[in-house]
């Protein structure tokens, strides 16, 4: 890579958002409304906002709350959609009922939680994170393993390959750009789920912020939470990206082969 | 991102806070339906006030079926949303003319510079600390036995840093505890009860009817800290814009002068109030009998609410001092 396309690849990537922010800038300049400060009051609050101790005991909280869930929701849903995509029985017993709790909204179990779980406290948190993630990842895994090449399996067992390694290395693999494309739904809703699951017995948290600044009429700070919020969906983005570009390597030299035949 | 998940967020705390309609932004339509029928003094003005699905704005309901307000020349539309937090906003940006609010709310609002303007008195505590609307309620067998027993346990409020834990933490003081080492944590009214009984937290802060669905429960009252903190304490204020107060000073006259009439009225046919609770909350009959009812009153106890103000500069709330004179009429 020159030079050249490194400088032109980062100006197609931050040319958006310079726009949006200078368009902000300029057109929020000389508000006096108190619920739209102007950007350069919300960019000089940012600091002081975030940096004197809300980054470890805010910030920290709600992102190991959302990586825990998240996890959960990932590992049992790759768990429970490999049951159902390898078999047709199961499939066909559980697919109504999948169906059902899909359709059911997380943020409305938020109290019916944590009447279960303690209103107070992580677990019913995570628990409603979990809830919310696990629903693309399952169903795409169900998708994915349905469409793995039934070749690929035949040949697979005619090398006598064991059906651990079978799972692993054949369906597990086959269905993983499927998996990905799932578990990248999961992670936007796990944090809108972070930020929904603190509105209910939370004292701290980036979410719980958000709101009590709004109540205390803090207005440019509230604004500084929602760019919190939304830088840190951002990096969780990117750090998605390099371990799914890492992790379906195999996939894109694949595609790439076919496309070129 | 983080609007749609605020969006989201009022959505659940409304679902959350089922006490009375849950139809946020959704009119409840009390307007007075003689629009031609008044007095005849020429054309009716519109008014749209926020106001919040509690027992506390009965007064206007009650107001507004009697006619005091269409006597006046003002044709009021009632909006009910989810707080002041939501009130205050719509009023500043003129989508409602008047609003109802904490008057610790109010007092944050005026510490950040919003221009506010209270008009009547909204509610107050009762004059009795072991019978007001609102309090702490803890399990039967709890040790807390007194305020001061309350620090360094878990307290449920509705609000963080707000009118609860200011006087919470004055209750505290005033009976020889520590309000600094109190938890307090954020619960909705409905989920108070549950939450206490369930041992989530030691004791929760409640205001009715959810004080009188804790106390059918089994769960102790251990007193106000409202009344507790001082009787007749300014609970509540309806208020509107600075501006408004500019522009239409006469409407805002009429407006006050309708409350009060309002509110001396609720104050003084108690059961024609409790029959009118039904009409945008759910309670049901015999809760309508057996709740609390505030102090309705058209004088404010200017007093209480110097009172809340210091208690907030104490707190923290507010990052410099509030002159509540910008606030009061």
């Amino acid at each position: 890579m020159t030079p050249l396309t490194v400088l032109r690849r980062l100006g197609y990537a931050l040319g958006l958002p310079l726009v949006l922010v200078a368009v902000w800038w300029f057109a929020s300049a000389g508000s006096t409304s108190p619920f739209w400060p102007p950007l350069s009051t919300i960019v000089a609050k940012f600091p002081g906002t975030w940096f004197s101790g809300r980054m470890t005991e805010d910030v920290l909280p709600s992102v190991v709350r959302l990586l825990v869930g998240y996890a959960l929701a990932v590992v049992a849903g790759v768990a429970v959609g490999m049951l159902v995509g390898l078999s047709r029985r199961v499939r066909a017993f559980t697919e109504p009922t999948l169906e059902f709790f899909r359709a059911v909204p997380p943020p409305v179990l938020v109290p019916l939680i944590a009447l279960f779980l303690g209103y107070t406290g992580s677990t019913s948190k995570v628990i409603t994170i979990a809830l919310g993630c696990v629903w693309p990842v399952l169903l795409n895994t169900v998708e994915g393993v349905r469409g793995v090449d039934e070749v690929l399996l035949d040949t697979a067992r005619c090398y006598h390959l064991s059906r651990r390694s079978r799972l692993v290395h054949v369906v597990l693999r086959g269905a993983s750009p499927q998996i990905a494309a799932g578990a990248r739904q999961a992670l936007s809703i796990g944090v809108i789920l972070m930020v929904i699951s603190e509105l209910f017995g939370a004292n701290r948290g980036l979410g719980a912020s958000i709101v009590q600044f709004q109540r205390g009429f803090a207005i440019p700070e509230m604004w500084t939470g929602i760019i919190m919020l939304g830088l840190l969906g951002f990096v969780l983005s990117l750090v998605f990206r390099l371990v799914e570009h890492r992790a379906l390597a195999w996939y894109r030299g694949l595609r790439d082969a076919n496309r070129g035949a | 991102m983080g609007l749609i998940a605020l969006g989201a967020t009022s959505a659940l705390l409304l679902a959350a806070c089922g006490s009375g309609d849950g139809s946020l932004g959704t009119s409840s339509s009390a307007s007075s339906s003689a629009a031609g029928g008044g007095s005849g003094s020429g054309a009716m003005t519109p008014l749209t006030v926020g106001v919040i699905p509690i027992i506390d704005v009965a007064p206007i309901y009650l107001g507004v079926d009697q006619g005091f307000f269409k006597d006046e020349g003002l044709d009021v539309k009632l909006e009910l949303a989810q707080g002041g937090a939501a009130i205050v906003p719509a009023v500043v940006s003129g989508q409602y003319q008047f609003g109802f609010s904490n008057t610790t709310s109010l007092l944050l609002a005026t510490a950040k510079g919003l221009p506010l303007k209270a008009v009547a008195s909204g509610n107050q505590a009762t004059d009795d600390p072991a019978k007001d609307f609102g309090g702490v309620v803890v399990k039967q067998d709890s040790p807390i036995k007194s305020p001061k027993d309350l620090a360094g346990k878990k307290v449920g409020v509705n609000n963080l840093n707000n009118i609860m834990t200011t006087t919470i933490n004055k209750w505290v003081r005033d009976d020889g505890g520590d309000p600094s080492t109190i938890q307090y944590t954020e619960l909705p009214f409905p989920d108070m009860a549950a939450a206490v009984a369930k041992g989530d937290i030691d004791a929760g802060q409640v205001v009715e009817p959810f004080l009188t669905i804790a106390k059918s429960q089994g769960e102790r009252y251990l007193g106000s800290n409202l009344a507790g903190v001082e009787p007749g304490m300014q609970i509540a204020l309806y208020f509107t814009s600075a501006s408004y107060v500019q522009e239409h000073g006469d409407i805002v006259k009429k407006f006050t002068a309708a409350m009060n009439k309002s509110l001396d009225y609720a104050q003084a046919h108690q059961d024609e109030t409790r029959a009118i609770l039904p009409k945008y909350t759910k309670l049901d009959a015999k809760a309508q009998q057996a709740v609390t009812l505030p102090k309705w009153t058209s004088e404010i106890n200017t007093d209480s609410v110097q009172l809340l103000a210091d208690l907030g500069t104490q707190d923290g709330l507010f990052t410099k001092k509030v002159d509540v004179s910008t606030l009061l009429p």
